[in-house]
């Protein structure tokens, strides 16, 4: 027994282990763990909060986030696009909607109500400043319910945020009818006006916060949207209802939702200019050159987007910089520096944008009466007339001669002068950058992965003073946050809806006159009654309308617009069914380039007007209805 | 083979010292030597006596002895659990070889289960043993040695990489669509990883069991849902040093060889893919085609520099690697302390080619060394101590992208765009780097160089230490002992890249009159002559378990067996590189378990376990959970009545067991805390810029995880019932049928609709599943009187799983729902055919995966809305997994000859060809041969070819799941054959051994499957490093 005893020695070093307490071993988690009421414990979190509801804008200009640019008519690019282009293409459909951004802005929703129920909490922020990040983030709720309801037509609303845990039927909600959404979004953009900022005080720190400028312009907008022919009255929507029958889509048009917009598009204007918003013009003060008209009007028209925060700019998008898209619509410019490939030159508008553009007399080019629309294919050298816009000598198409300056000042093709980027002189024009697009050329096609698909290249969003290196990859780019709404814009939101709601007046002319005249252009009524072959058409409705939207795709080409509003208009099933045409890019010399190719047939029907929502949300939620034709 | 000569010296170098020393010791006198077997291969550790005396010895690793006699009618005594004891006199022999006959019937035989071992024939429970001579295949990765050789086991291996290459296995099958579904790997009672087992040495191995149903998994309680491989490593034995050492050499080369087509065929085809896909006008093709006159001066292997024709595979791959295996193992002792030590090292080469110019290797290389020391001390005598101490250490160099990345850069590498280098001509004469071909902007692949550039360098260590104490307390009452356990083990693994950034050339001009060519540099800035360096990932991990036993076990009146057993266990492991927070704490586990048995007259029996688990993922008010089994057995045939039929009837068994087992590791593995909500505060993705020049930045917050302090354990209820039968002593069968249910399944609610704008998935122990199958056993044995001996084996395992319960949406169409259906079926389309042309493609129902036409898949409009959706997939093919896995094989003997085969299978299983990374010409890739010999053109509508309709890029349309690209994985293999040769004992000791054998081996040798475009047990991920075949050569040499 006594050497048992001794044994339990060795053993009773086992006791301890199994002694210990297991009440605390799996308490592994310290208290400090991060969870969402560390959100609103202070006011540097809640920044960090507020900050998260800015997150979600969209980015504007991007490939991968802008259905706008490559998602419709208004340019053409290499096959490998992505998703939006090949919207473009015709290949939409319901199994995982391409560029869907349903989960996206619900998401956003979310965080934005997250933010509304809890900023009270903040112990350690003034009251004032509170206010303005609750009208800074209604804002932003009702901009993320606009973007729905332009993409996918009557939404759910989320007025506030549901439960996680709450009920299988409660979640399970419908799409509120297209009115009810307008008024919501506007409700809240009203409700938040009051406490916005009339201007920014510190914009080292603040520009790109919403303002109240930014407020009354985005309710001019969704007023306009509301009342234009695809939310108005638009028959093909007609059977769109919920289970429950209500319909989603008012069958009848309403002129009062034009007078609506049209009080709000004058609110917007006279607030904005009241703030210190006026037309850019470009003032060349800091060159030692002494430049052409010429040669200023085409800055005022580039600089009006691509100098940041100019005069003009009510609402520039800082989450969206233009630095990428810059540098993929930059050509080859400098013939020393071939090899470069950061500037890709792609993105290229079809002939049909072309076309578009007025004839420097300011009427377009079907109806001008001294220019020779058949012969636009035709060849044709350039002389001194032209020597800023063309390369003098240079043999282009016809096509390219005796337009207006915005078309020189959007466009790079063939032969075309390129200012800016190093060459600044304009009085030697020999000495400006210019293009040469056939093939085999520096502009041409053959570089794979590089150069226009068209024959033209955009101009008008590269900032004329980045500079290409002269050797090496570099070229820096003059950023600029992507401009979301300009005065020009409301200018001609404003028009358009008086025109609607109470047919051709003065005040139509006046703002129409004032886009025109920065672009260098003579006001509607001279221009038409003296070049139209229709020299009457300004004074009926439905005349004025067409050259206010013609107007407005010149004037806001390329950034974003066209894609919405020939929706908007319900235009789209007209311009989106016409051929993408190009120049015959493969040939080397001017007589075979300057032919026009059909490179694709675009076709575009009732329900490509709004996004398909995924089946698989559908099947989620039995309640949704789908958009008509999906 | 430089290097491999100078690592045999090794090894050798120790063999010498070994020799000395033992021949030093040697006394002079009668002795006799031979081996000893079992009907199926030579038996280690059977014990040698001489009768009536304490002297004696233990056959070593490969079945030998040698013994010092007294006399020349010395009677020995062989005996082994769970053998029949032999007594055989010598008889003036020096050699004697002795066949050991199974007891079937034995009351011995044990087996090794949970915190313990059992009589084989009180089992109740479910568990399969494999023996360690099983494990011995010529390669240095256990894991590809388990496929059909044990029933219960799915395994199959997808890649044949040096240290990619662990087999996947699942005990039967798999029952739950959480993250974990691989069983409990226990080595010596630590929890361990796959890649650990993968690295055991089956020499060191003394007993390998997989337990499979609730009552022997329970005692894991929280660990042991998907079943428990359970191995413990030798301990010594009393007696003199023996050493045993075994060489290996072996050639590996792939199964099967994936064939391109030749590069004019490449060529034509891209220009037909790029022409048949352009739409009217498209931008002037003549830019994006291989002109005619480079398509008429290329040829297959005319090396030109000028018109490139590379066969890439070639290029990069060697067809053969010889590897090379060493172990040696020492194990002896006397009456206080044992010892078992042994030493290994394994090298694996891949079948890379290295350029000469460069002075490192980039090929694959890995050597893999174990050392293990188990010695066993006797502090009294009724005090044991067991120390463990082992470690694992893999050394590898390689490629940097890694072997299967090299195949796959191979298939993505446009074979005529550029030469792998160039030669440096006269205006390069000062160039030493190697001249690397590319094309354009240097963007793209050239595999060659990607290949030689540099090498990556990783090691991993494992360490591991361990102490056991055991205690006997009889004086307290009989049969009661206590047993402690502690042992850590610390892993580290890091990687280094070393590399140069190659220097691209691209040829700028040829002049063809005075045949000179111009090349080009195109990346002088960014290029380097030296070797760059990178760090990789370091990954730490340490891991502490303490375990402590009380066991009780004693038969009273002889006829009342009784047995107690409770464990308490304790675990905790940390990772030194979490990324987060919340991940970085300690993972956690603590339970008390419990085994109670009890045996009625070696007729009935009754088994009651239990596991009480605690684990640190859940709320404390769900942090517990309670694990109860328990089992019943009948042995039919030690009833009286069954005395008349136990001449031919040796063993009739019936055994049912029932229980619940839990699984705390639901979800995903970093998902853990369920109860809190995880909120990242600085998230980058939800951040936001401000300011006149962008001065103003701040990240956002973001939630990742909602708090849900309801969730809590997956609890499998398993239910097992067994039928063992023993016929004429020969032939034993055993099978089993079993069915299980999960329940408690984690899984997102996917009821939840969107617009609810929820930012991380909402998470509910909701779902639930079943699994039910079979799996059973047959091994049959006989010895002549000639000396020959024969025997067959096989086993068969069929598992199924199903969804009982899946939160999905309320489809309208009733096949979409998942529930009925496997856990591993796939949800596809039905290809009907190729559209024979574009009429019929717009005059089908609208597809909507993006441009289509004659030619490309044509999808059954399932239910007939006039368009294909996602609404139109049905489940199509057998799971993923396979469901049947079966193994059988025979050895037959004589003399000192010995030879078996072994075979092995599954069905049950579809694989998808992976149509994206096969596609033709997207990403420079390869046209595989079979595609080539089988498409649509336009010239040939065949609307039942293999590849649809050509396309520069990946065709969406095509890339659909559907049966267009799913294959039947079945296949039946002839895994391994072995020939053996022991020389005969008196020859054996005049080279002063006491055994010596030479053998030959092979695996993978043949594959029989419908499937032949690459090794049918790769899946759908043929385009990898393939499965290896591997000849073997072997010496065992034991002194």
């Amino acid at each position: 027994m006594k050497k048992y005893i001794k044994n339990t020695k060795t053993w009773m070093l086992l006791i301890p282990l199994l002694l210990i307490s297991c009440n605390k071993y799996l308490d592994v988690v310290p208290d400090n763990i991060a969870t969402i009421d560390n959100a609103f414990a202070l006011r540097t979190q809640a920044k960090k909060f507020l900050y998260t509801c800015y997150s979600y804008m969209p980015r504007n200009g991007s490939m991968g986030d802008d259905p706008s640019i490559v998602g419709g008519d208004e340019v053409w690019s290499f096959d490998y696009r992505g998703a939006y282009f090949d919207i473009a293409k015709g290949n939409q459909s319901i199994v995982g909607p391409l560029g869907d951004r349903w989960n996206h802005y619900y998401r956003a929703i979310r965080d934005c109500n997250i933010f509304l129920e809890n900023i009270a909490r903040v112990p350690d922020m003034e009251e004032f400043e509170k206010n303005r990040w609750i009208a800074e983030v209604k804002f932003l709720k009702a901009y993320y319910h606009f973007y729905l309801v332009r993409m996918y037509g009557p939404i759910p609303l989320v007025r506030e945020n549901l439960p996680v845990d709450a009920g299988v039927d409660e979640v399970k909600v419908v799409r509120n009818p297209v009115d009810e959404c307008t008024d919501y979004i506007v409700e809240l953009i009203d409700e938040s006006m009051a406490n916005l900022p009339a201007d920014i005080n510190d914009p080292a720190e603040e520009l790109g916060r919403i303002t109240k400028p930014i407020a009354l312009g985005l309710k001019a907008y969704v007023l306009v949207m509301a009342a234009s022919p695809l939310f108005n009255g638009n028959t093909d929507q007609a059977p769109l209802r919920n289970p429950d029958g209500t319909a989603l889509f008012s069958a009848t048009a309403s002129v009062e939702k034009w007078e609506r917009a049209a009080r709000a598009t004058k609110e917007a204007i006279d607030f904005a200019h009241s703030s210190g918003y006026k037309l850019y013009y470009y003032r060349p003060d800091f060159q030692q050159y002494k430049l052409t008209d010429t040669t200023v009007t085409q800055l005022s028209v580039r600089n009006s987007i691509t100098e940041k925060w100019n005069s003009e700019i009510i609402w520039a998008n800082t989450q969206a910089r233009s630095d990428d898209m810059q540098r993929l619509v930059t050509p080859f410019l400098d013939p020393v520096n071939l090899d470069i490939t950061v500037t890709k030159g792609e993105l290229s508008p079809p002939l049909k944008v072309v076309e578009m553009y007025y004839t420097e007399n300011g009427v377009p080019i079907n109806e001008d009466k001294s220019w020779d629309l058949a012969g636009r294919y035709k060849l044709r050298v350039s002389g001194d007339d032209e020597e800023l816009y063309i390369k003098k000598g240079y043999t282009t198409a016809s096509l390219n001669f005796d337009r207006e300056p915005r078309f020189y000042s959007h466009l790079g093709f063939d032969g075309s002068i390129w200012y800016g980027q190093g060459r600044y002189d304009d009085g030697q024009p020999n000495n400006l950058l210019y293009l040469e697009a056939k093939f085999r050329q520096r502009n041409g096609i053959g570089k794979e992965g590089f150069g226009t698909v068209t024959g033209y290249y955009i101009k008008k969003l590269v900032h004329f003073e980045n500079v290409i290196a002269t050797s090496g990859n570099t070229y820096s780019v003059t950023s600029y946050p992507w401009p979301l709404i300009r005065l020009t814009d409301l200018y001609l939101l404003h028009a358009e809806a008086m025109n609607e709601a109470y047919g051709p007046g003065p005040e139509v002319y006046e703002y129409l006159d004032l886009v025109r005249e920065r672009a260098g252009l003579k006001g509607v009524e001279e221009s038409w009654s003296q070049y139209s072959m229709n020299p009457t058409k300004h004074t009926h409705q439905e005349g004025l309308r067409d050259i206010i939207h013609q107007e407005r795709l010149i004037e806001l080409a390329f950034e974003g617009h066209r894609f919405w509003d020939l929706r908007r208009w319900k235009k789209a099933g007209e311009y989106l069914n016409q051929p993408i045409v190009s120049w015959d890019l493969g040939q080397e010399v001017a007589v075979n380039y300057y032919r026009p190719v059909v490179i694709f047939n675009q076709s575009f029907g009732t329900r490509d007007y709004f996004w398909p929502i995924d089946e698989g949300n559908m099947n989620i939620n039995p309640n949704l209805v789908q958009n008509i034709g999906w | 083979m430089k290097k491999a000569l100078s690592i045999l010296k090794i090894p050798s170098l120790i063999l010498v010292l070994f020799w000395i020393g033992f021949n030093s010791g040697h006394a002079q006198g009668l002795k006799i030597s031979g081996t000893v077997r079992d009907s199926i291969s030579i038996l280690p550790g059977v014990s040698i006596n001489i009768k009536g005396t304490n002297q004696g010895t233990l056959s070593d690793n490969n079945g030998n002895y040698i013994l010092d006699i007294p006399g020349a009618n010395t009677v020995l005594v062989f005996s082994m659990v769970g053998y029949l004891s032999q007594e055989i006199s010598v008889q003036g022999r020096e050699t004697l070889n002795v066949m050991m006959k199974p007891d079937v019937s034995s009351l011995d035989e044990v087996v090794v289960v949970g915190f313990g071992t059992q009589k084989k024939t009180d089992m109740v429970g479910s568990v399969t043993s494999i023996k360690p001579s099983d494990l011995k295949v010529p390669s240095s990765n256990l894991t590809t040695a388990l496929a059909g050789r044990a029933a219960g086991v799915i395994a199959y291996q997808r890649s044949g990489e040096p240290g990619q290459d662990n087999a996947d296995f699942f005990i039967r099958g798999v029952t739950t669509f959480g993250y974990k579904t691989s069983p409990l790997i226990l080595i010596d009672g630590m929890e361990l990883t796959t890649t650990d087992l993968a690295r055991l040495q089956p020499e060191d191995i003394a007993s390998f069991s997989i337990m499979k149903d609730a009552t022997s998994t329970a005692v894991y309680g929280a660990r042991g849902a998907n079943g428990v491989i359970l191995v413990t490593t030798k301990q010594g034995e009393i007696g003199k040093a023996k050493l045993s050492v075994r060489v290996e050499n072996s050639l590996s080369q792939p199964t099967t060889d994936i064939e391109f087509a030749d590069p004019v065929t490449f060529m034509r085809m891209h220009n037909e893919a790029v022409l048949t896909r352009t739409p009217i006008g498209e931008l002037a093709p003549s830019t994006l085609l291989y002109s005619d006159e480079k398509i008429a001066n290329t040829f297959p292997g005319s090396n030109s520099l000028i018109y490139p024709a590379n066969d890439w595979k070639k290029m990069l791959f060697s067809d053969h690697a010889m590897n090379q295996r060493y172990n040696l193992n020492i194990s002896g002792g006397g009456g206080v302390a044992r010892y078992y030590i042994s030493g290994s090292l394994n090298q694996d080469n891949g079948i890379l080619k290295v350029d000469q110019r460069n002075n490192f290797n980039n090929n694959i290389d890995l050597k893999s060394y174990t050392l293990r020391s188990n010695i066993t001390i006797d502090v009294t005598k009724t005090t044991e101590m067991i120390v463990r101490l082992s470690g694992n250490f893999d050394d590898y160099s390689g490629p940097i992208d890694g072997g299967a990345d090299m195949y796959k850069k191979v298939v993505r590498s446009n074979p005529v765009l550029f030469p792998a280098y160039y030669e440096p001509n006269e205006d390069f004469r000062y160039v030493k780097h190697i001249m690397f071909g590319n094309y354009g902007q240097g963007n793209y692949t050239n595999p060659y160089a990607d290949m030689v550039k540099g090498y990556k360098e990783n090691s991993r260590s494992l360490m591991l230490a361990q102490l056991e104490l055991s205690q006997k307390l009889d004086f307290l009452t009989e049969g009661l002992s206590i047993r402690g356990m502690l042992n850590t083990n610390r892993e580290s693994f890091f990687d280094v890249w070393r590399n140069y950034n190659p220097f691209w050339y691209v040829m700028s001009g040829y002049n063809k009159f005075e045949d000179r060519m111009y090349l080009t540099n195109i990346n002088e800035d960014s290029a380097t002559e030296y070797l760059g360096y990178q760090e990789g990932r370091k990954d730490l991990s340490s891991t502490f378990y303490m375990e402590s036993m009380l066991n009780y076990n004693r038969t009273f009146n002889e006829k009342h067996g009784l047995s107690g057993l409770l464990v308490y266990i304790m675990r905790n492991s940390l990772v030194a590189n979490a990324g987060d927070l919340q991940r970085s704490l300690p993972f956690r586990n603590l339970g008390l378990s419990g085994r109670f048995t009890y045996a009625f007259d070696n007729r009935y029996f009754a088994e009651f376990t239990f596991g009480y688990n605690g684990s640190e993922r859940f709320h404390e008010d769900k942090r517990y959970g309670f694990f109860p089994s328990g089992g019943l057995a009948w042995s039919i045939s030690n009833e009286k009545f069954f005395e008349p039929f136990k001449n031919v009837v040796t063993n009739l068994r019936l055994r049912a067991t029932y229980g619940v087992i839990g699984n705390d590791a639901i979800g995903a593995p970093q998902d853990r805390f369920f109860y809190l909500s995880n909120v990242n505060m600085n998230e980058v993705g939800r951040g936001a810029t401000f300011g006149r020049d962008y001065g103003e930045y701040s990240n956002g917050i973001s939630i990742s995880r909602y708090s849900n302090p309801e969730i809590t354990w997956e609890i499998s209820k398993k239910r097992n019932v067994a039928l063992e039968l023993g016929l004429f002593d020969r032939i034993n069968i055993q099978a089993e049928y079993f069915k299980e249910s999960r329940s408690n399944i984690l899984m997102g609610r996917s009821s939840i609709p969107v617009t609810m704008g929820l930012s991380a998935g909402v998470l509910a122990n909701v779902g639930e599943a079943s699994g039910e199958g079979v799996d059973a056993s047959l091994d049959y044995s006989q010895s002549f009187a000639s000396g020959l001996w024969l025997s067959a084996r096989g086993n068969f395992t069929y598992a199924t799983s199903k969804y009982q319960v899946f939160e999905e949406p309320t489809y309208k169409e009733a096949y979409r729902t998942r529930i009925g259906s496997s856990i591993h079926q796939q949800y596809g389309f039905i290809a009907e055919k190729l559209f024979i042309d574009d009429y019929e493609a717009a005059n089908s129902p609208r597809q909507n995966f993006g441009e289509y036409g004659g030619g490309d898949v044509k999808y059954l409009d399932v239910n007939r809305d006039g368009q294909i959706t996602g609404a139109d997939m049905v489940p199509i093919g057998n799971p993923t997994i396979p469901e049947i896995v079966y193994g059988f094989g025979f050895s037959i003997g004589f003399k000192g000859v010995d030879f078996s085969s072994f075979f092995q299978g599954l069905a049950n299983e579809s694989f998808w060809i992976d149509a994206a990374s096969t596609s033709p010409f997207q990403n420079q890739t390869q046209v595989l041969k079979t595609y080539a010999d089988s498409y649509w053109s336009e010239e040939n509508q065949d609307v039942y070819a293999l590849w649809p309709r050509l396309s520069p890029g990946i065709n969406n349309n095509n890339n659909q799941r559907s049966t267009w690209f799913m294959r039947d994985g079945t296949f039946l293999r002839l895994k391994q054959v072995e020939l053996g040769y022991t020389l005969p004992a008196h020859l054996a000791e005049k080279i002063k051994t006491s055994n010596v054998r030479l053998y030959v081996n092979g695996t993978n040798l043949l594959t029989f499957s419908r499937f032949k475009m690459w090794d049918v047990e790769m899946g759908g991920d043929g385009l990898g490093y393939p499965i290896q075949r591997v000849f073997n050569i072997g010496l065992n040499v034991n002194f």
